[in-house]
């Protein structure tokens, strides 16, 4: 047995130290160069995708890396692993080595040019990427969608659960305020909306569901305790009833006709304003505060943090977010009802924010994009699905208890800094 | 190293082109893409959908395809799970469309999930039928949506001329559940209808509760104290029994009225003794059908082990509309867009439908004019057929 | 009055399954401090559980093999799931909950939901889509005292409710076993040092919850005698609603609680419009807690604790 075990351990550390070795001839790409990789293989997918999808035999193009069919269609297993390793493997990693010394050129110039600069020609290649990605196959646009509007949930929870250190069930329903706020403003008060209405029916659907926190906050935060968790949790059936008895939104039977207006591009700005906001928040003074009281509220109130105007203060701003993806979700779906807000999706938002990790912006986004397109991945699993994904999570709680990514700070000019080449020029 | 990469990638590519070659289907292929609830909380209704539409695709298998303008075509069914929830038929719908292709869809089941997964279709201009969906709003101001039951503003009178001349009775009450989209709208229409015939009022108790709730004594308690002549619950088989039982529990002895949602071969084995003598309406009636939906329930019955629950029957037919509309439209261009828009012409001009739930024709908002039928639940426990209702 | 005197006997039976399922929620999170959100869940598999014996024993009589009579049949159904059950709870500790002893609260609440959804599916997948029918071992008798409908299985529903959580308490106050779980939940960081095995205590905690869980689930099979994978979702956060409003580590205060909501939620439906139920059940919920911040018997406690 024990002869076994050895073997086994070798070959994994075999394995290890082979991707390893990979790995490092990657060591001077910076993120540039993987962006401008990704940019080319989407482009060459663009460009040759369907034609090459059909000489292997496929109908089109593997809409997320072949996993929607390989289990049906299992004869097809090396046609997705070529098309995936063709159209996209190979290029980003022979273009991210090919380009990494002008990348790292560019990224220094453009650092020293402005920080601002740089994280915006940054985005505008992610943008890029996304757009021509789903211009592909137009369903990789709505999965895109929601997993943008579910990294702004899992992050504004993750100020609640994470930084504040509390357990708020109660997101649901701040979605669900949002959304319906949201619908109110573009749907029922005007009859004839300009599309530059939304940023406001936005806010206002924010506005509306910060409001809904205030009555959650102020009757658990006048105690330490798990108070929040039912308080927020008879707040989710609350407005759940609630809405279902608002004739004048349709009541149980839903809302639906919201206009089009929640196009990739704006729900990417909102995704990164959000992300930036939640950031700067989460290292903000008050942001620290808000740690200092997760830890020990005694001694933050000692050191003079008034605790209840932080908690306060995070929980209705993380409520604003909500309320805000919230309003995007509503006019991707362009329909909702109340049933989508219950117990359900208070379990899948919770699974993202603790799947990603606690008290770190990266792990929100890990969580939530990782969640999310396995989620979708593994549909062709059926009831399976629900097998598999908890089972990942189970795992994951118990050999990292805090998440994947928990704990770090998003430094966004580390992210951004040219890459060191620790080999000298070739 | 880079070799050996190289070498194993051109040996896949050889391999799948391979594998591709024997494994792949041609280009004659119609693809129909089926939303059905396969898990969730009605996951019977799901199972219904898919037996029947496996039957439909043995049969057309067995015929080596589908011909259409005298060019054999094969058929694959594209299932996807809707887990009885709004958005993920919403989702579901937008995957069958964009990545399937599919060339129309049926389903969804329930009007939960129908009314927003018919905007989807209506908007990406494909054709949808659903089976089941008895709310208005599934197909109102959608040219792309068709169905195949009755309305619930039909089913509502219908059940409320049939207790007022079956029982005499002048005063209702209606226990429904408000987060449902199906029960609620019905139970509104029965409402309206009830009270033009009895004057306002006579609705004593119009009570509700939430969809899985287990206990409704303080609802039934109310409907008791109201002095009512008969309950109207237009709820799912599966909700019935607990109904029935505490109605009974807390001593109601006057008749219960249900909707087509009640007909499921479960409910009798759910609700026992308790069920029988009562009556609901619904699409057809298993016991003592002739012809071809005789045919149908015993095919069926004998491949699955139980009588089909209407979900199915419907299913079954809304796939024979679907066969004869693309079928009418003479030719498949495999331009989806031409393909789509010849069906639903096709599907709109269909007169005359001989389904083994009814004959219909279809209005131009896309609805069946047919008839509803009440049944009665033996002592038995089977569905008696008692008496037909047209418009 | 009689109108009352109903809404009473049926909130009295609806919220002994309350109190049943939140002695579960709150033994677990007074002792260590964690929510089971598997504990709905764990209501469901005792129902099923208890569906099994009771059909084998039920066909073993019939078949001959053993007679008994039904009401023999109840009581070994229940005696006999709960035991099942208990081990069900146990692994469930085992699998879900004592890897994680270390890690913090949250991380443990996620992983019994993920359990939860991990039964619900299992059961779908082994028993199919179709619903099943709880056995009928009690037949329904109803008298009829002055206007108000009362039946056997009422009255022997509360009755066996309240029984249980008197053994319950029994257990808890005059055991040696029971002191510990007491020791424990008033120090979790203190008390393995004096010698009490954490493990053995964890073990017993979730064994006894979900022992309650099993025998408030038959009680609820002989009254709403349709199942499913999904029964003890809903049921199972507002009992825990209930058990956190009834005060940390209160037994009777749990039992209490359990026994306000449902007479929260009968009375809300029967005074009001009953579409408003949940809105005004919750919103008296919110209402308590805002002048009970520590719920109804729970002292204050100020630490968070390994969160």
């Amino acid at each position: 047995m024990t002869a076994q075990t050895i073997q086994k351990s070798k070959n994994g550390g075999r394995l290890r130290l082979w991707w390893q070795s990979v790995w490092s001839r990657f060591d001077d790409v910076p993120l540039l160069g993987w962006l401008i990789g990704a940019l080319v293989a989407v482009g060459l997918e663009y460009a040759v995708g369907r034609p090459f999808a059909q000489l292997l035999g496929m109908r089109k193009s593997p809409a997320l890396f072949g996993f929607l069919f390989i289990l049906k269609e299992p004869w097809l297993i090396p046609s997705a692993i070529v098309y995936v390793a063709v159209m996209t493997i190979l290029p980003i990693a022979a273009l991210a080595k090919a380009t990494a010394s002008f990348a790292n050129k560019t990224a220094t110039a453009l650092l020293r040019a402005s920080t601002l600069l740089s994280v915006a020609v940054h985005l505008i290649l992610l943008y890029a990427i996304l757009y021509i990605w789903c211009d592909i196959l137009p369903y990789r646009l709505i999965v895109v969608k929601l997993t943008l509007i579910a990294i702004v949930i899992t992050l504004s929870l993750n100020v609640v659960n994470g930084y504040m250190g509390e357990f708020s069930c109660s997101h649901p329903g701040f979605i669900s305020l949002g959304a319906y706020g949201a619908s109110v403003v573009t749907i029922l008060v005007f009859d004839d909306p300009s599309p530059w209405l939304f940023p406001l029916a936005l806010i206002v659907g924010g506005i509306v569901a910060a409001l809904g926190a205030l009555l959650v906050a102020i009757p658990s935060f006048r105690t330490r305790g798990d108070y929040l968790a039912i308080i927020s949790l008879a707040f989710t059936f609350i407005i759940k009833s609630f809405i279902e008895n608002l004739e004048f939104v349709g009541g149980p039977r839903g809302l639906g006709g919201q206009p089009n207006w929640a196009s990739l591009p704006v729900v990417f700005i909102v995704t990164i304003i959000a992300i930036w906001i939640i950031n700067n928040f989460v290292r903000s003074i008050l942001g620290k505060a808000l740690n200092a009281v997760r830890d020990n509220e005694a001694a933050a109130d000692a050191m003079t943090v008034n605790t209840q105007r932080t908690k306060m203060t995070a929980f209705l701003f993380s409520a604003f977010w909500a309320g805000v993806a919230g309003g995007l979700l509503a006019h991707v779906l362009a329909f909702i009802n109340p049933a989508s807000f219950g117990l359900q999706k208070l379990a899948e938002v919770l699974a993202m924010v603790y799947f990603g990790g606690l008290n770190s912006v990266v792990g929100s986004i890990v969580g939530a994009v990782s969640l999310n397109l396995l989620g979708e991945m593994l549909r062709p699993l059926e009831i399976w699905k629900w097998i598999v994904i908890p089972l990942m999570l189970i795992l994951m709680m118990i050999y990292r208890p805090t998440g994947l990514v928990a704990f770090k700070e998003f430094d966004i000019v580390a992210l951004l800094q040219p890459k060191q080449t620790t080999k000298g020029e070739q | 190293m880079n070799k050996r990469i190289l070498v194993s990638i051109l040996l896949l590519l050889v391999l799948s082109v391979l594998l591709a070659a024997c494994g792949g289907g041609g280009n004659d292929v119609i693809r129909i893409g089926i939303n059905a609830p396969l898990t969730g909380d009605n996951p019977k209704v799901g199972e219904g959908t898919k037996y029947a539409a496996e039957m439909w695709l043995e049969d057309i298998n067995a015929a080596g395809g589908l011909e259409v303008g005298g060019k054999m075509y094969q058929v694959e069914l594209v299932t996807e799970d809707n887990e009885y929830k709004a958005e993920s038929a919403t989702k579901a719908n937008t995957k069958l469309i964009t990545q399937d292709e599919v060339l129309l869809i049926i389903g969804p089941q329930s009007s939960q999930q129908a009314v927003p997964a018919g905007g989807v279709a209506n908007d990406n201009k494909t054709p949808m039928i659903s089976p089941w969906s008895t709310n208005p709003n599934t197909t109102l101001n959608r040219p792309w949506v068709f169905r195949t039951p009755f309305l619930d503003p039909f089913q509502g009178p219908v059940v409320a001329n049939f207790a007022t001349e079956q029982f005499g009775a002048t005063k209702a009450a209606v226990l429904y559940d408000v987060a449902s989209d199906y029960p609620k709208g019905l139970a509104e229409f029965f409402k309206a209808a009830w009270e033009e015939n009895h004057g306002a009022g006579s609705v004593v108790a119009f009570e509700s509760f939430t969809t899985k709730d287990q206990d409704f004594s303080a609802q039934l308690t109310k409907i008791k104290e109201s002095g009512a002549d008969f309950i109207f619950t237009p709820q799912y088989y599966s909700e019935v029994p607990l109904i029935v039982q505490q109605a009974h529990e807390l001593g109601w002895d006057k008749p219960i009225v249900g909707s087509d949602s009640w007909g499921s071969a479960e409910l009798v084995n759910l609700c026992g003794d308790d069920c029988d003598g009562l009556f609901f309406s619904t699409h057809y009636a298993a016991a003592g059908a002739t012809g071809a939906t005789k045919a149908f329930i015993d095919r069926y019955n004998e491949k699955y082990g139980y009588v089909p629950d209407d979900v199915g029957a419907l299913t079954w037919d809304t796939l024979l509309l679907a066969q004869q509309a693309i079928q009418d439209c003479g030719e498949i261009t495999g331009d989806l867009a031409v393909d789509r828009q010849c069906v639903r012409d096709a599907l709109a001009n269909i007169k005359d439908f001989h389904g083994i739930t009814g004959d219909m024709t279809f209005t131009p908002e896309g609805d069946p004019i047919k008839c509803a039928v009440i049944v009665r639940i033996s002592d038995a426990g089977e569905f008696e057929f008692f008496e037909q209702v047209c418009p | 009055m009689t109108y009352f005197l109903q809404n009473f006997v049926n909130a009295l039976q609806w919220g002994s399954f309350y109190a049943l399922i939140a002695l579960g929620y709150s033994m677990v999170y007074g002792v260590l401090l964690l929510f089971n959100f598997a504990h709905g869940d764990i209501f469901m598999v005792g129902s099923y559980i208890g569906f099994f014996v009771a059909t084998g024993l039920v066909g073993l009589s019939a078949v001959g093999v053993i007679t008994l009579p039904y009401w023999l049949i109840l009581v070994l159904t229940i005696l006999i799931s709960m035991i099942l059950t208990a081990f069900v709870g146990m692994l469930v500790e085992r699998v879900g909950y004592r890897p994680l002893r270390d890690a913090p609260r949250a991380s443990a609440a996620i992983t019994g939901l993920m359990i939860g959804v991990i039964l619900e599916t299992l059961n779908l997948i082994m028993l199919g889509a179709e619903r099943y029918k709880f056995p009928e071992l009690l037949q329904t008798e109803i008298y009829e005292l002055g206007g108000v409908s009362v039946t056997n299985k009422k009255i022997m529903i509360v009755f066996v409710s309240l029984l249980l959580m008197y053994l319950l308490n029994l257990f808890v106050m005059k055991t040696k076993w029971g002191m510990a779980m007491r020791a424990m939940a008033y120090d979790f960081a203190v008390v393995p040092l004096m010698g009490i095995p954490l493990n053995t205590i964890a073990a017993l905690t979730f064994g006894l919850g979900s022992a309650l869980a099993a025998a408030a689930s038959i009680l609820f099979g002989t009254a709403y005698p349709v199942m499913d994978p999904y029964m003890g979702v809903t049921i199972g956060w507002k009992a825990f609603v209930a058990a956190i409003l009834g005060g940390r580590g209160s037994i009777v205060g749990a039992a209490v609680a359990g026994f306000i909501l449902g007479f929260i939620e009968i009375f809300s439906a029967s005074v009001f419009p009953s579409t408003y139920r949940d809105l005004i059940a919750y919103s008296i919920i919110l209402f308590i807690l805002v002048f009970r911040p520590h719920g109804l018997f729970g002292q204050e406690h100020t630490s968070k604790l390994r969160l």
